[in-house]
């Protein structure tokens, strides 16, 4: 199928829940929807369009809001499928069910952007140490980091 | 009774720190969990820092194996974003390096899976035959691991006409070379007994767990983004993409072996193929506002990076996704209902990565503690010099 085919079949089969899709390079395609469509349309995308195949999860801070990415692929296009979370609640519905490989990606993050991902089977630190301060996420871009002040034990010689 | 046995993160079987905790009941697997984190140095901040060029030597230090896969896929996607493209012949050298990297790593892990099966001969005769590609990488890059040829709009280096003759020698000598391995792997009884039936992934289990790579292939799932979404020069280019529907190590052996062909047909006809002019194009500082997925078949399975740009001579986001961790769930799944002692194999047959190419060896004198540096060649020169005065040892017959 060609990518305009697709473009008209998305536009067909999802319509109202297709904010926004374009398609800026050959194979390429970016859909946007509202974080309480993702699941629906996920799961239209895996059952219709055969796209099986989650490469990443990709959060991005955009200062008032969270915008996270997933990068869908079927050997014919790629389907980049986005929402937009309020930095005040971050909160996503877990796409496990449909997918199962996307769990590691969701805890990456979990780990890194402080987003919590509702009804995801495994929450555990994925990245970040165990002993790792409650509250700080090292990708939001309010985050800086600062080295901790070298103590050596009985004191400089 | 069930116990639950740590391995990692620090561990003699495993190459790089990772955290494997083994539930076991008996000899047998029946629960694994991975435990990440132990290596992670924060490039994805440290990028947000750094401007266009800088990044580029950034993203070839995430692998020391891969290196320039993700220096590739960075540099194909800041191209996009900035809107040049690369001289063609710039393009070609570029993915030679690429095939000869595959071909460098995809013989250091025949040479661990002959390792950890106890097939330590053949890890010896495929980590000789990759100092062939290793050499041709250095003579083409001037360095073994991090090649730096990579260049925001084409490449740093040229190749002269005797390089590209060493570049066909050397294939000429690795072909020959792989299709003796290929016969050793298919017909060697101990070694196939030993990996057949190990670490098993079912193609289902395959698909829902997006592995990657010679582990999804193996799996019977044909999945190369060289040839679904055939970026620069792999549209101009034949080649096939091998699978084997045995599901298990054996397969993951037979894949990377037949892959090794594949690369030769590619480095080939790449040689061949090589368009005279530039070797890259002059690139602005910054790049427009914008996004970009770049994807690149690196030996381990897809590599993804998203890069966005925010106008200003640094990324505003880099996101980089490497094949080995699409793979871990994976091998939470080979590694369930298998035994102890296959955990090693299984471990390495998804291809984490191991640092190599230590050049100078330091050696200390056992009586007076001194330290200096040799070089390989004097090192080389000192051992045969030992071996020739040491008569006895060279002649000793059974005494019976």
């Amino acid at each position: 199928m060609t990518d305009a085919e697709i473009i008209d079949r998305l536009k067909a089969d999802l319509g109202g829940k297709i904010v926004e899709l374009t398609h800026p390079a050959p194979r390429r395609l970016f859909l946007k929807a509202a974080p309480g469509d993702l699941l629906a349309v996920t799961g239209t995308l895996r059952d219709k369009y055969g796209v099986v195949f989650l490469s990443t999860i990709t959060g991005v801070d955009k200062g008032e809001t969270f915008e996270i990415i997933y990068h869908f692929s079927t050997p014919e296009q790629d389907f980049n499928l986005r929402t937009e979370l309020p930095r005040a609640r971050p909160h996503v519905e877990s796409i496990s069910s449909l997918i199962p490989g996307a769990v590691l990606y969701e805890r990456e993050l979990q780990d890194m952007f402080g987003i919590v991902v509702d009804h995801i089977p495994d929450a555990r630190r994925l990245v970040l140490s165990d002993d790792w301060p409650e509250g700080q996420y090292p990708l939001r871009k309010d985050w800086k980091h600062e080295r901790p002040v070298e103590v050596i034990p009985g004191g400089e010689s | 009774m069930k116990f639950q046995i740590p391995i990692g993160p620090q561990h003699p079987a495993l190459k790089e720190p990772i955290s494997l905790r083994m539930t076991v009941e008996g000899e047998v697997i029946v629960d694994a969990d991975i435990r990440l984190g132990y290596n992670h140095r924060g490039v994805e901040k440290v990028a947000e820092e750094k401007n266009w060029t800088q990044n580029l030597y950034l993203s070839e230090r995430i692998c020391g194996i891969c290196s320039h896969s993700h220096s590739t896929c960075y540099v194909q996607g800041v191209e996009k974003l900035m809107d040049i493209a690369p001289p063609p012949r710039g393009m070609y050298i570029r993915y030679l390096v690429s095939e000869l990297e595959r071909v460098h790593s995809h013989l250091l892990w025949l040479g661990v899976a002959g390792h950890e099966a106890g097939f330590d001969s053949f890890f010896m005769y495929t980590w000789r035959d990759r100092e062939v590609v290793m050499d041709l990488l250095e003579m083409i890059t001037g360095n073994r691991v991090h090649y730096a040829i990579n260049a925001v709009g084409g490449v740093r280096r040229d190749l002269d006409d005797l390089q590209k003759a060493k570049v066909l020698e050397g294939v000429k000598i690795l072909r020959e070379r792989s299709v003796y391995y290929f016969r050793i792997g298919a017909s060697e009884p101990s070694f196939v007994a030993r990996i057949a039936g190990v670490g098993v992934l079912p193609l289902e289990k395959a698909v829902a767990l997006c592995a990657v790579g010679p582990t999804a292939r193996a799996s019977g799932w044909a999945r190369d983004v060289r040839k679904e979404d055939p970026y620069a020069v792999y549209g101009e280019l034949e080649f096939d993409v091998p699978t084997a529907d045995t599901c298990d190590v054996l397969g993951r052996v037979v894949v990377r072996v037949k892959e090794l062909l594949e690369s030769y047909k590619l480095i080939e006809q790449m040689i061949h193929k090589l368009p005279e002019g530039p070797i890259a194009a002059k690139v602005p500082r910054k790049a427009k506002p914008g996004e970009v997925v770049s994807r690149y078949e690196a030996p381990r399975g897809e590599n993804l990076h998203y890069i966005k740009s925010n106008g200003t001579d640094k990324p505003e986001r880099l996101k980089v996704r490497a094949p080995t961790l699409a793979n871990y769930p994976a091998t939470v799944e080979m590694l369930r209902s298998g035994f102890i002692a296959d955990i090693p194999l299984i471990f390495a047959a998804i291809d984490p990565c191991i640092c190599c190419a230590e050049r100078a060896v330091v050696l200390t004198s056992a009586r007076s503690g001194e330290e200096s540096i040799v070089r390989l060649g004097d090192l080389r020169r000192q051992a045969l010099e030992r071996h020739q005065k040491a008569p006895l040892k060279r002649n000793a017959v059974w005494p019976f």
